[in-house]
């Protein structure tokens, strides 16, 4: 080859690279420009006929929790009807405290069928995990099936799993508590495998060079390496579950989720603040522990 | 040192007979007759690539012979399951770079040493019983480390590191024992350290090992084996094995295409730059 052909081959090798990521990108426009057009082709791109009003009606409301009536409220709001006989007289101040209570006792269900569900989809999906990473080599007659089934629990969303169970187990928390544990559990052994397969197989072959017997092997050598991973796996997706499993409410599963079907169906939006605010603390709570938790066992 | 098994004295260790051994399609050793008997002490040396390492590994049962007759420690090799693991409980090995569990701490990084005789649920929850703990401490002191009993290893340095492996090894309890240089990473002072703790621990113990340094060939070896493209180069004792000959091992107008060529040249510069 000549000179010039060579630094011409060179040249475009360099180039290779970028210009296969310009076409990435420019697949990705034409995919966007696709998805945009195919909503414009059938008028759905409106924001509705009074999206402005609409919005600063909702903010309104939004920007007075419920829960503020617990002090603030008129403690004997009278309701009239149009013609001006009372009908009942209410204490707000009585009516929402009785809501908090209610709102406490749905945030620990909540809580309960996300931390339930997580630890049963934690330990299904052990052996799963340990069975696809690929490093350990099991024999792929358990490595695909447990793919299979990975793969599976991941793609099915909790709510579909949860209208299923519903079905089979009827309204109430362990519906709520099987959905999670069976869509999490996907989730779990991939990020188990994957902390299985960013192990240092050096220290994991010495165990075995000392004549250790597979479960050995695995207690000692895999075992305390991975363990921070998984727990932190394990926070990871239960902070994620707590969050879902607001939402399972909406299909019978109790807890929060249930009290916000409530307050959207009456279009109570200042209950429904005073939920999302219970709902971001108990969040924000929980991550900031568990961010704790896992800077120090790493 | 205590922990180095009884010996038969003028048995063999290993015995190796027209052994080609594969890797990646290529034959990495090939080895016509190697006999090492038991309480020997040998040094294998020989640029990279030369099968230094895939010798250690076809001892230790983790290569596999492709022909030949390999016997190591009275066994007959290829082996698997049970026999295999019974071979590797008796065979101690340190290994260059990064080898202990970074987790856990250098008491329970020696006490995995002994998991090739003990079984049972106390290997499996790390719940030792106090003679194996006390062992494991003793073997500790013996490598000057018992005050880091308790100090997770990735807090240690690289010697100290090279060190509780050591301390592994005599937990071990080993007959034969492999060192893949083990001194791979450490400043001259540590390495000086290491050999001399391996050279004792060895006791009446076969002791192989794979050095690089000339200087520390006295500490480790009485018998030198230079293997060059998986063959056995020449195979004297220590004080004929002169730096004539060692150098002519990396010579590189002999590496055939085969070889590595990428590091070829590095070898050699870094031989004569330890010089003593």
């Amino acid at each position: 080859m000549s000179g010039a052909g060579a630094m011409a081959l060179i040249g475009a090798r360099r180039h290779a690279g970028r210009l296969g990521f310009l076409g990435l990108v420019l697949a990705y426009a034409v995919l966007v420009a696709v998805a945009l057009a195919t909503l414009a082709v059938d008028g759905d791109l409106s924001l509705g006929r009074n999206p402005l009003a609409n919005l600063a009606k909702t903010a309104g409301e939004f920007a007075r929790p419920s829960f503020l009536d617990v002090w603030f409220g008129d403690p004997q709001r009278e309701y009239r009807s149009e013609d001006g006989t009372l009908l009942r007289v209410e204490d707000r101040r009585a009516v929402e405290a009785g809501f908090l209570r209610q709102l406490g006792a749905a945030a620990w269900t909540t809580f309960v069928i996300g931390t339930l569900g997580s630890l049963l989809g934690a330990v299904l999906a052990l052996p799963l995990g340990v069975a696809t990473a690929r490093n350990l080599g099991a024999s792929r007659f358990f490595s695909l099936p447990a793919k299979a089934i990975l793969d599976a629990t991941r793609s099915i969303h909790t709510l579909v799993f949860g209208l299923v169970l519903v079905g089979i187990v009827g309204l109430g928390p362990t519906a709520g508590i099987l959905a999670i544990a069976l869509h999490s559990m996907g989730t779990y052994g991939k990020l188990y495998a994957e902390a299985i397969e960013t192990l240092d197989m050096s220290a994991v072959e010495a165990v075995r060079a000392v004549g250790a017997g597979p479960a050995q092997v695995f207690f000692n050598g895999v075992w305390p390496a991975v363990l921070p991973q998984f727990v932190s796996a394990h926070l990871y997706i239960w902070e994620f579950n707590i969050r879902d499993s607001t939402v399972l409410g909406l299909i019978g599963a109790g807890g929060l989720g249930l009290l916000i079907t409530e307050a959207t169906a009456l279009f109570q939006w200042g209950r429904l603040a005073t939920i999302l605010l219970v709902v971001v603390a108990l969040v924000s709570a929980f991550d900031a522990v568990s961010r704790r938790i896992r800077k120090a066992l790493l | 040192m205590s922990a180095a098994a009884k010996v038969s004295p003028g048995g063999t260790a290993a015995r190796l007979e027209g052994v080609v051994c594969e890797v990646a399609g290529k034959a990495a050793i090939d080895i016509e007759a190697l006999r090492i008997a038991q309480g020997e002490r040998i040094a294998l040396v020989g640029p990279n690539g030369a099968g230094k390492s895939t010798l250690l590994r076809l001892l230790s049962g983790f290569a596999r012979p492709g022909r030949g007759e390999a016997v190591v420690l009275g066994r007959r090799l290829p082996l698997a399951g049970r026999e295999l693991r019974a071979l590797r409980g008796e065979i101690g090995q340190v290994l260059q770079g990064l080898h202990l569990v970074q987790r856990l701490s250098a008491l329970d990084n020696v006490l995995i040493g002994a998991l090739g005789r003990l079984a049972g649920w106390r290997t499996l929850a790390r719940c030792h019983r106090a003679q194996d703990i006390a062992e494991a401490e003793a073997a500790l002191r013996a490598v000057g480390l018992l005050a880091k009993a308790d100090c997770r290893v990735d807090r240690l340095s690289g010697g100290e590191r090279q060190k509780v492996a050591v301390a592994r090894m005599l937990m071990q309890r080993p007959r034969l024992i492999l060192a893949d240089e083990p001194t791979a990473a450490l400043d001259p002072r540590a390495a000086a350290e290491v050999c001399a703790l391996l050279a004792g621990a060895a006791g009446g113990a076969t002791l192989v090992s794979v050095v690089h340094n000339p200087s520390l060939l006295p500490l480790l070896a009485e018998r030198v084996v230079g293997l060059r493209q998986g063959r056995i180069a020449f195979d004297l004792p220590l004080a004929q094995a002169d730096d004539q000959r060692l150098l002519g091992l990396y010579r590189r107008d002999e590496v055939g295409p085969a070889d590595g060529l990428a590091h070829a040249p590095a070898r050699p510069r870094r031989i004569a730059a330890e010089m003593p």
